[in-house]
């Protein structure tokens, strides 16, 4: 008898060995990244600009998974006291799903009250002592509320990757006499469960700069919040915005998704990826392949639109992928995969040289975080 | 929401009531532990009291349940949501009346700037709310449980000690009888005064051993019997307590698969349907710059095949979404007919709209 496929792609982590060793996952990856960035900023994929933003949208994404690491913490071992488990994603994901970001939100905002009631840290250590020498216990109720109060620490330090991070401006340069502008903004996007940064570089023709204009400013935020979903192509989202906004042209826009992130242990894969982390059977800490997708849309030039029934304004045309059929089909100029992982599926992947992976650059990370380019 | 915030409160003050109950009866079956123990008159813990607690926890149930029941309230403003992303609004149905371009156009702007995450996160927030109020409740029971399992389990070895050392006074009386009845034999035999004498003093302690320990027979058999009642005491207030428990279990479990189905329904269902209104609409528009360029001809052709592609791509990804939300509607209803065993008469009454009219 067929039964009904139940599989479905959130996980949820039940074991505490298992959780710790996702978020252990995480910790070695988070690093090589920084590096795997600038050698794109060496190679002008970015710029310096747009690097010191992706960095802190990065260092921010390490925060807030060393806070989820600190909440589950004690997954498995004090059911009772914490009812929820960490969801992942494992298909096409591999990150946590966009509820545990609204969670973490919302934690953040009971942080300080719940901090003032809980004791420190040092109280909370000689408590266990006192119960492992004097009870011959373990102290799982003091090491859960140990946990919790790191927890709310880290929330109130703030600095985290967000389920929404709000747009920031930066000032660029002057160009013909309109100011240049780079938006930027990231998500965590919630039908992929991905982390997502958009960046914007746009030209303001408005008579107020828009860093000051209380009128634009706050609905251009809006709008870009509101627009930022993996599921829309970049045309989509450009067009749109510059319809929206008569005196702001937007002239790039790029979006870059900084995952899905493969294991063998923790994700569900399909063709080529999967097979080459299975046949890898790398040690723990080394299963794993992170896949970074950077899309590009450029302006290639303007057009006037009619506006009402007498004006009119000017419009971006986009170029859009040269190659035949490709352009319309992704929205974007151009689009570029890359691969980032340790060198043990990395030997594998070369061996292999599957077919789709022959065009997507590869960053291999070495002992020590060192981080090689290969072709 | 006032009315969500004014029901919280209203079930976060019969949390503590109830949660005062708890603890006071806790504290009762202890106190009854301590007489028992030193053998003091015993505190009766009256039946009375129990029901009193247990029906106060329902009756705390009760509203806590009605409490998640009110999150559909919350969220029908959802499907109003999805309502005008597909229709025109009076406004725009009137301007279309003039111009069916300008319209279209302000029906565009305003599905561009829809967002429902603010939406998602107030009901994250207040599904929260309610689980912290049911966790608290929980980790009281549970607490309140092992104290009184440990007191319990105390107990019960000092009834077994009792008991040990009732049964051996118990042995040594049926010991005495036949060292008395020799003794009194052997009196009545007895022909010189003073081993009579002396035989009779031996007697005479023999039967003062005797009563005292008929005596201690009778205040360990008092003793084990206040135990005992002690122990059952005890046992139907675990019981309780791990009924009260199962039942917050429940209605955390109840609570979090419906929050959790929630935000991924109504993430998705916004999304795609964001996502399906504008793709097209966005091509046409750049088609039009395009149209000017050389390269048009073969951009042109493409996007009839990238449309059709797309439309594939859309019905893959619905099909994962579908699977995923077909497991969340299987856990939901099993989470739902453990809610309805224990809740069938609230949900009756909700489902008939009889709250708020009494």
């Amino acid at each position: 008898m067929a039964e009904t496929d139940l599989a479905s792609d959130h996980l949820e982590l039940y074991d505490n060995a298992v959780a710790r060793r996702y978020f252990a996952k995480f910790d070695r990856i988070a690093p090589p990244l920084a590096r795997v960035a600038a050698e794109l900023e060496t190679e002008g994929r970015l710029t310096r600009a747009e690097l010191r933003i992706l960095g802190g949208y990065l260092e921010g994404l390490a925060h807030s998974f060393r806070a989820l690491s600190l909440k589950y913490l004690l997954t498995g071992r004090a059911e009772a006291l914490l009812p929820n488990r960490l969801t992942i994603d494992r298909h096409e994901s591999g990150f946590p799903v966009y509820q545990e970001l609204l969670l973490m939100a919302n934690d953040a905002q009971h942080a300080l009250r719940n901090l003032q009631g809980m004791p420190s840290e040092a109280e909370l250590k000689d408590r266990m002592i006192r119960q492992i020498v004097g009870e011959l216990s373990v102290p799982t109720r003091l090491q859960f509320a140990l946990s919790q109060r790191l927890y709310a620490e880290a929330l109130i330090q703030g600095d985290l990757f967000w389920a929404q991070n709000d747009p920031e401006i930066l000032w660029l340069r002057e160009e013909a006499g309109r100011r240049i502008w780079l938006l930027s903004w990231a998500v965590y996007d919630s039908q992929i469960n991905l982390p997502v940064v958009w960046l914007m570089e746009v030209a303001d023709s408005g008579r107020v700069a828009l860093a000051k204009d209380e009128r634009r400013w706050p609905r251009v935020r809006a709008h870009l919040m509101a627009q930022s979903l993996a599921g829309l192509k970049l045309l989509t989202v450009a067009t749109g915005f510059d319809t929206d906004f008569d005196d702001l042209h937007p002239l790039r826009l790029r979006r870059l998704h900084l995952g899905p992130m493969y294991s063998a242990s923790f994700t569900l894969q399909s063709g080529p990826i999967g097979e080459v982390l299975a046949e890898a059977r790398a040690p723990e800490g080394q299963d794993w392949a992170l896949v970074w997708t950077i899309e590009d849309l450029e302006a290639s030039g303007t057009t006037r639109a009619k506006s009402g029934w007498f004006g009119s304004v000017e419009r971006q045309v986009y170029a859009l992928d040269p190659f035949l059929g490709r352009g319309a089909e992704t929205g974007a100029t151009r689009t570029d995969r890359y691969v980032i992982l340790p060198e043990r599926p990395y030997q594998v992947l070369a061996e292999r040289n599957p077919p789709g992976f022959r065009d997507v650059r590869k960053f291999v990370v070495g002992a020590g975080g060192r981080v090689i380019s290969a072709r | 929401m006032a009315d969500f915030d004014a029901q919280i409160r209203k079930s976060q003050e019969e949390v503590a009531k109830a949660q005062a109950r708890i603890s006071a009866v806790t504290a009762r079956v202890e106190a009854a532990r301590a007489k028992a123990l030193a053998g003091e008159p015993e505190i009766d813990i009256e039946n009375a009291t129990l029901d009193d607690v247990r029906q106060h926890a329902d009756l705390m149930n009760a509203n806590i349940a009605e409490l998640i029941m009110g999150l559909d309230d919350v969220t029908a403003g959802f499907s109003r949501d999805f309502d005008e992303m597909r229709s025109k609004t009076g406004w725009e149905s009137f301007v279309g009346v003039f111009s069916r371009g300008k319209s279209e156009s302000m029906r565009q702007e305003r599905l561009r700037t829809a967002s429902i995450d603010d939406k998602l996160q107030d009901l994250i927030a207040k599904s929260d709310v309610i689980v912290r109020l049911l966790q608290g409740q929980l980790d009281l029971l549970n607490d309140q449980k092992t104290r009184v399992e440990a007191n319990l389990g105390d107990t019960l070895v000092e009834r077994e000690t009792t008991v040990a050392a009732l049964e051996s006074v118990r042995a040594e009386i049926a010991g005495m009888d036949p060292k008395i009845i020799e003794l009194e034999n052997r009196i009545s035999v007895e022909q010189d005064a003073a081993a009579r004498t002396r035989l009779e003093t031996e007697l005479a302690e023999l039967n003062t051993r005797h009563n005292a320990l008929v005596q201690d027979e009778q205040v360990k058999l008092a003793k084990s019997q206040t135990l005992e009642r002690y122990i059952e005491k005890g046992k139907t207030w675990v019981d309780s307590l791990q009924n009260q428990a199962a039942t917050q279990m429940v209605l955390i479990n109840k609570l979090q698969t419906d929050t959790r189905q929630r935000v991924v329904l109504y993430d998705a269902l916004t999304k795609s349907l964001k996502t399906a209104q504008q793709q097209d609409v966005a091509h046409r528009i750049n088609e039009i710059g395009v149209k000017t360029d050389q390269e048009a001809q073969a951009a042109m052709a493409a996007i009839g095949t990238a449309t059709n592609q797309r439309m594939a791509e859309m019905m893959e990804a619905h099909e994962d979404q579908m699977v995923f939300a077909r497991k969340v509607l299987e856990q939901k209803a099993k989470a739902d007919e453990r809610f309805a065993r224990r809740f069938a008469a609230i949900v009756e009454k909700h489902d008939k709209n009889l709250y708020g009219r009494e």
